[in-house]
């Protein structure tokens, strides 16, 4: 297995850990910064399989603006999921 | 929910820098990886953090919403102008006419990998530039609206 | 047990997309006209280096014209939505 495939299945192991993380996260807060990592990483495959474009849209979009509009929108609510 | 001191001058110090990357990114969106788009939501980041890290009234000094409006009015404008300019060249709707041979933006590529000039690609510059601050109006105006919907709750 | 057996369903059929997608070429198409004539003729018609940036807006350029519409309709939408209401102006609750 060459280092390239491995540090493919490094991020793509990322990938489903940080997914499995944002729908586990009782703190909506944390939930965000989850779902900002699950980005970064994204763009960073996107940067591996070569699609330099695609990667600093999805940085730009999904890690910085997706992560401050889930900020204010929890800004604007509440920030702990309810118990029921 | 307000945020600490070393937040806000966190995202004051990193305000200027990502403006400036972005337009980075949009003016050299014809010879390295990235564009119109791409640099706009760089740019937009920017704003966002500005955003996510003061209160609404705060940011209103900085940030004005009129502003954005205009920005994002003025780049499909120079996008649509660009695409007729076309038409006055004597050439097709959205045609390259200044890639060959005119005053602006002119100087021809060579073939395969080389180092690159600003001066090249004709109309693309002028399409990117327009595209960028287009998304960055637009996504500033969406974050703006949104963060005036919301109230701050008063504390003591 | 419902659980069990739906979580099997789940893990089967995505299996056996797994197996049908492994056979598929990624990254290597067979048919590379259209990346050929681009990848020849992009710098010496455009003028730009970046081959991406000149297909997304010279060769489809009319694309990009419609994404940038969508996203300027997008903001009057939510602009729109999130206006301030005039002097003695309600929500109407139907």
């Amino acid at each position: 297995m060459t280092p390239f495939l491995l540090l493919q299945a490094l991020v793509l192991l990322g990938l489903v850990v940080t997914a499995v993380l944002i729908i586990s996260f009782k703190d909506l807060l944390a939930a965000a910064i989850a779902f900002a990592a699950f980005s970064l990483l994204l763009s960073l495959e996107f940067y591996l399989l070569q699609a330099p474009d695609v990667a600093i849209a999805e940085a730009g979009i999904g890690a910085g603006l997706t992560t401050a509009i889930f900020i204010i929108a929890i800004r604007g609510t509440q920030r702990h999921e309810e118990k029921n | 929910m307000k945020m600490t001191k070393i937040v806000r001058t966190t995202a004051d110090l990193f305000f200027p820098f990502c403006l400036v990357f972005g337009l980075y990114v949009v003016v050299h969106g014809h010879l390295t990886p990235g564009g119109g788009f791409q640099g706009g939501a760089v740019m937009a980041t920017g704003t966002a953090l500005l955003l996510v890290a003061r209160s609404y009234d705060d940011v209103t000094g900085r940030i004005r919403k009129g502003a954005m409006k205009a920005c994002e009015a003025a780049g499909l404008l120079i996008f649509l102008c660009a695409g007729f300019s076309g038409l006055f060249a004597g050439r097709p709707f959205m045609a390259n006419w200044l890639a060959p041979d005119s005053a602006l933006f002119r100087t021809a590529v060579a073939h395969g990998p080389n180092a690159g000039d600003l001066n090249t690609a004709g109309l693309l510059p002028l399409l990117n530039f327009g595209v960028g601050i287009e998304v960055l109006g637009g996504l500033t105006v969406i974050l703006l609206y949104m963060l005036s919907g919301i109230k701050e709750e008063k504390k003591p | 047990m419902r659980h069990v057996l739906f979580s099997a369903i789940l893990l089967l059929f995505f299996g056996g997309l797994m197996y049908l997608a492994a056979d598929l070429p990624f990254g290597d198409p067979p048919r590379t006209d259209m990346d050929d004539y681009f990848l020849r003729n992009a710098q010496a018609q455009t003028g730009a280096n970046n081959v991406v940036t000149s297909i997304v807006f010279d060769f489809r350029g009319f694309d990009t014209l419609g994404e940038a519409t969508v996203l300027f309709t997008a903001v009057l939408g939510v602009g729109m939505m999130f206006r301030k209401l005039k002097e003695g102006e309600e929500y109407e609750n139907d």
